[in-house]
């Protein structure tokens, strides 16, 4: 008995150090500071990603991977290698997709949504997303971590997306993880890894 | 382009009705006696798998990608769920043989015409008893006859190892949706169409590999 309340203490203890912490106005205020120091002086970013779609019904989670490129101001390409092949870059008010070979194009033009899509991906993976007048945003540390929840206050953003969290390494002050939530069971994981920041790309990667 | 289309699919569905070619389905093929009251189709039955398809639509021109989720939650029920590659939920649905229910859909798909089609797609996808009223063949299938209401469903079961590779969805005069299937082992379905005939629409779904098993 002595020793089933003992596991049991041991198990909601380690549950609780595991949990998030919020964090202080000042410890806020760094945090964003040094966010905001790495993300200013990216020019590119390429990293690869590992997309895990999680949906409470299902017995495993969806995983797809590939690799995301960025370069400034706007150029993005997000692209699936895993399990198929599938690339989606945003460029010059454009959507251009190419799957498994079959090209298609979109004017996205002046579409506000799109534009707020476009933005939110690119403040995702840099991090520079602290915008109190889109979202309401808190603060939390993990271990070796730090995370910050966005909550759209866009009625048409917050219709397709809950809530943003963003996870940060401590050290390098870059996101190591995004997650998308639609409700409570399901959301979206991707991991970053492998990230290269200013390396040189050129303008042709964009084209699909 | 989502209202274009609505548009489209409504003058369509109206010229289809104008537009009546004659013929019975079963014309080409022979009939013959009945071997068996009931089929069960093998496709979509394992509730311990999650079924994910990787999902190409084409609608009048339109191409419109995603992933498709089918999964049986209990005896009678499959949840599916069709998302964008980002993962972005666009419609759930929940679908027996008796009942419908969508528990979301994004705004701009809210159309009662397509849901409408989806449900009648999905429910012959995800359909699994079939009495049997009629029999047929040809060089290559078994063909069983088994009526839906006021229409018919032809079920074609390839005669080297009785795989159902095609299944026909027709009034009494006419095709109307064609389901194709292309499977290796008669349980689970690689690769699988939905074509109609009267509208211009197309659903291609083909088997998302895991991670572990493309390595395999």
């Amino acid at each position: 008995m002595k020793t089933k309340i003992l596991f049991l203490i041991l198990l909601i203890s380690s549950h609780l150090s595991a949990q998030e912490q919020k964090m202080t106005t000042a410890e806020i205020a760094s945090f964003k500071e040094s966010v905001n120091v790495v993300s200013k002086k990216i020019k590119t970013l390429s990293t690869d990603f590992v997309q895990y779609k999680h949906m409470d019904f299902l017995s495993k989670d969806i995983e797809t991977s590939g690799k995301m490129i960025f370069k400034e101001p706007n150029l993005l390409q997000w692209q699936y290698k895993k399990p198929y092949n599938y690339s989606i870059v945003f460029k010059n008010g454009k959507i251009l997709i190419n799957d498994e070979g079959k090209k298609s194009a979109m004017d996205i033009g002046n579409s506000k949504i799109f534009a707020r899509i476009n933005k939110l991906i690119i403040g995702s993976v840099s991090g520079d997303m602290f915008d109190d007048k889109e979202f309401t945003i808190s603060y939390f540390k993990l271990k070796g971590q730090n995370l910050a929840k966005f909550i759209p206050k866009d009625g048409t953003l917050k219709k397709y997306i809950k809530q943003i969290e963003l996870t940060f390494d401590k050290e390098e002050a870059t996101v190591v993880q995004v997650k998308l939530l639609e409700s409570s069971e399901d959301y979206t994981r991707i991991v970053l890894k492998n990230k290269v920041i200013n390396a040189k790309i050129d303008d042709s990667v964009f084209t699909n | 382009m989502q209202k274009s289309t609505i548009q489209f699919l409504l003058i369509n569905c109206f010229l289809a009705i104008f537009i009546i070619s004659c013929g019975s389905v079963t014309k080409n093929y022979t009939p013959k006696k009945v071997d068996k009251t009931t089929y069960e189709a093998p496709y979509f039955s394992d509730a311990t798998i999650d079924y994910v398809y990787k999902a190409n639509i084409s609608v009048y021109g339109n191409e419109l990608s995603g992933i498709f989720i089918a999964k049986k939650i209990n005896d009678t029920i499959h949840r599916i769920v069709f998302t964008t590659e980002f993962g972005n939920k666009l419609m759930d649905f929940e679908i027996s043989e008796t009942s419908f229910k969508v528990n979301s859909i994004v705004s701009e798909l809210d159309r009662k015409i397509l849901i409408n089609t989806l449900k009648k797609d999905f429910g012959l996808l995800l359909k699994k008893k079939y009495q049997i009223q009629g029999q047929f063949e040809n060089d290559s299938f078994d063909i069983y006859k088994s009526t839906d209401g006021n229409r018919d469903n032809y079920l074609f079961l390839s005669k080297k190892d009785q795989k159902l590779e095609q299944l026909i969805h027709s009034s009494k005069t006419k095709e109307k949706i064609t389901l194709t299937f292309s499977s290796e082992n008669n349980i689970f379905a690689e690769k699988i169409e939905i074509i109609h005939q009267n509208i211009k629409l197309r659903i291609t779904l083909n088997y998302f590999k895991s991670e572990e098993n493309s390595s395999n």
